[in-house]
């Protein structure tokens, strides 16, 4: 008995200390400035695409008060007030909305963001890592700031096992075709090592052309792809409409009907709004990246 | 009309376009808000965070910056003008915009977003990059002591051209930086703060003063050297220092607003084509045009597309281009 009381008290006790520390939480973001999260946010502010995302899927879209105009998915969230572009979000907009979180992203303007702090408005920015896994970080930072710490959890165990599973499927991918990706369409521009598109080429068992170059963003060399010449050739594009564009600008325009890819009609479409944002629907980009690849990984009942 | 009497009426025009430039920046913007509400805020609710934001900190100071920068750009470009004795003379014809954009893309790329004595590091670098270039194209212009106008000016333009094309790689070289920097290379106040008018506001009155002050001695500049030196006035010593006020005021400028092109251009022309070509009214009417000139495209620029903003190089010169040609066509 008194063993059980002494216990009693003692767990009372720990959880005395942890309500005291729980009554201020204080979260350093990405640039390293704090945040106040003793009280879980009610009016949120998006201030990308991607974390739109991530917010809607930790069900927090009746929270969310304002977007970017570039906030398209999920449907509930275009219908969300609009404060902006990612370059140029309206600072006397996200005052007259009255936000406790204004979550930000790298691809916004550092300017912004000390432009907002300097209004006194509470802003939390996130620049996770450049691979593929950073979103799961990404995410339970999000779950962090915003409370929802449990469904962060559950949501990114989810994602991991079709992620893992993925990965798992393309085990026995024998051959890794040399990947050319486009990124709009008609032109050369391509991503580079340091973008998170070369990770996704990579986790999808492909060789990115342009891996070796240490930038970001980058116009490819004609002559020089002519030369390497791809196997599989990507175009991200919105919809089907520009893709069938890029695909005859590749095929009749670009002098490239000599390499591999176009003389096999190698030309294969991605949605750039699920490869171009670095969110949970990743998964699913890598998923159809995956299959255009490697068809034969991904026969069913195997 | 008497030249005294054109005078006042345009002063009594723009000061009214003043006090109207200056309400309509008050009360327009994304937030809705009346005539009450901004007397309701200055008479009874002066505490009221929301509304203080967004009448002062937001508005108020972006008008003002607006109007210290085209009231600044206008009077660089009337000095200028009177130097080079040249009607294409502008505030950045010696490179000035080139070599302060260059600053600031740099500062872009690097992702550096550090503060400098209260100030966003890219307005100091622009400053400090806009006036080296100036400095260093009136080093290479002289030759043995001896000054020549003409090397002065294509100087100019060759540095501001290699300034240009190492810009362009800059933004080339990080294209995810572009858009960024497209707002920079035409203009734009959305970064504007009390900081900034405190940063230039100084600036600016020292150079209205001395430009005033030396006003004489332009309009005997422009008669040429040799005649101005003759009737007394001490040439280089007065060149020198012209060229260093419309530096200043061009870099100041752009430093806070990156570049806003054409204002400084052609206000100047819009005064002389008013009032007649004395620089003692030329300066401070070209001021006062300039700055509300400004006060008015920064409104439309960020009302026509509200929330979104347009970069207000665009506004300045689809709205002043045409008002331009109207002019000089009535004046044939």
């Amino acid at each position: 008995m008194t063993f059980k009381k002494i216990g009693a008290v003692l767990l009372l006790a720990v959880l005395n200390i942890s309500a005291l520390i729980a009554q201020e939480k204080i979260i350093r973001d990405d640039l390293g400035f704090p945040y106040d999260a003793t009280v879980p946010p009610q009016r949120i502010i998006s201030l990308a695409p991607n974390i739109t995302e991530i917010l809607f899927a930790l069900d927090l879209g009746g929270k969310v008060v304002g977007v970017t105009r570039y906030c398209d998915f999920p449907e509930d969230a275009a219908n969300k007030e609009k404060i902006g572009g990612m370059i140029d979000p309206n600072p006397e907009k996200i005052i007259a909305l009255n936000p406790d979180l204004i979550i930000g992203f790298r691809g916004n303007p550092l300017r912004i963001f000390e432009r907002l702090r300097n209004l006194d408005l509470p802003v939390f920015v996130l620049d996770t890592g450049t691979t593929l896994d950073s979103i799961f970080p990404l995410i339970k930072k999000i779950g962090t700031v915003t409370h929802e710490e449990h469904k962060a959890e559950l949501f990114v165990q989810s994602l991991r096992a079709r992620y893992e599973k993925i990965l798992s499927s393309l085990q026995n991918a024998r051959h890794e075709p040399k990947v050319f990706l486009s990124l709009h369409g008609v032109g050369l521009w391509t991503c580079g090592q340091e973008s998170f598109l070369n990770d996704l080429i990579k986790k999808a068992r492909g060789v990115n052309i342009a891996g070796h170059v240490p930038r970001k963003w980058l116009l490819y060399n004609q002559e020089q792809l002519i030369h390497e010449n791809p196997e599989v050739i990507v175009i991200l594009s919105k919809s089907k409409k520009d893709f069938l564009l890029a695909k005859n600008w590749m095929k009749n325009e670009s002098h490239l009907e000599g390499t591999q890819a176009v003389a096999s009609d190698s030309i294969f479409f991605l949605d750039e709004n699920l490869a171009s944002r670095q969110g949970p629907r990743l998964i699913q980009a890598l998923e159809e990246l995956s299959r255009l690849l490697h068809p034969q990984c991904f026969v069913e009942g195997l | 009309m008497k030249a005294r009497s054109k005078r006042l009426i345009l002063l009594a025009v723009l000061l009214f376009l003043f006090v109207s430039g200056f309400l309509l920046s008050l009360l327009e913007g994304p937030v809705e808000t009346n005539v009450g509400d901004l007397f309701d805020f200055l008479f009874h609710n002066l505490h009221d965070e929301t509304l203080r934001k967004i009448f002062i900190d937001l508005r108020l100071s972006r008008a003002l910056l607006a109007f210290l920068v085209g009231a600044s750009l206008s009077l660089s470009g009337a000095i200028l003008q009177g130097y080079f004795q040249n009607p294409m003379a502008g505030p950045f014809v010696v490179g000035v915009s080139s070599g302060a954009s260059f600053g600031a893309v740099l500062c872009i790329y690097l992702g550096l977003n550090l503060r400098f004595l209260g100030f966003s590091l890219q307005s100091v670098f622009a400053f400090a990059s806009g006036f080296a270039i100036v400095f260093l194209v009136y080093l290479l212009s002289q030759k043995k002591g001896i000054f020549k106008m003409e090397t002065l000016l294509l100087t100019g333009i060759a540095a501001g051209a290699l300034a240009s094309a190492l810009t362009s790689f800059l933004i080339f070289f990080k294209s995810e930086s572009y858009q960024e920097a497209v707002f920079w290379l035409l203009g734009s106040f959305r970064y504007s703060d009390w900081n900034q008018i405190t940063a230039m506001l100084p600036y600016f009155l020292l150079c209205f003063i001395v430009a005033q002050w030396l006003a004489k001695d332009m309009n005997l500049l422009v008669q040429g050297d040799d005649i101005a030196q003759s009737l007394g006035s001490p040439v280089n010593r007065v060149r020198k220092t012209f060229l260093v006020v419309s530096t200043l005021l061009a870099a100041s400028s752009v430093s806070v607003s990156g570049i806003i092109g054409f204002i400084g251009l052609v206000v100047p022309h819009w005064v002389r084509i008013l009032i007649g070509p004395d620089h003692r009214h030329l300066f401070f009417f070209s001021s006062l045009t300039g700055g509300i000139f400004l006060v008015y495209s920064d409104f439309i620029a960020r009302t026509l597309l509200s929330p979104s903003e347009l970069p207000i190089g665009i506004i300045t010169a689809a709205v002043g281009a045409p008002f331009f040609i109207y002019l000089l066509s009535q004046r044939r």
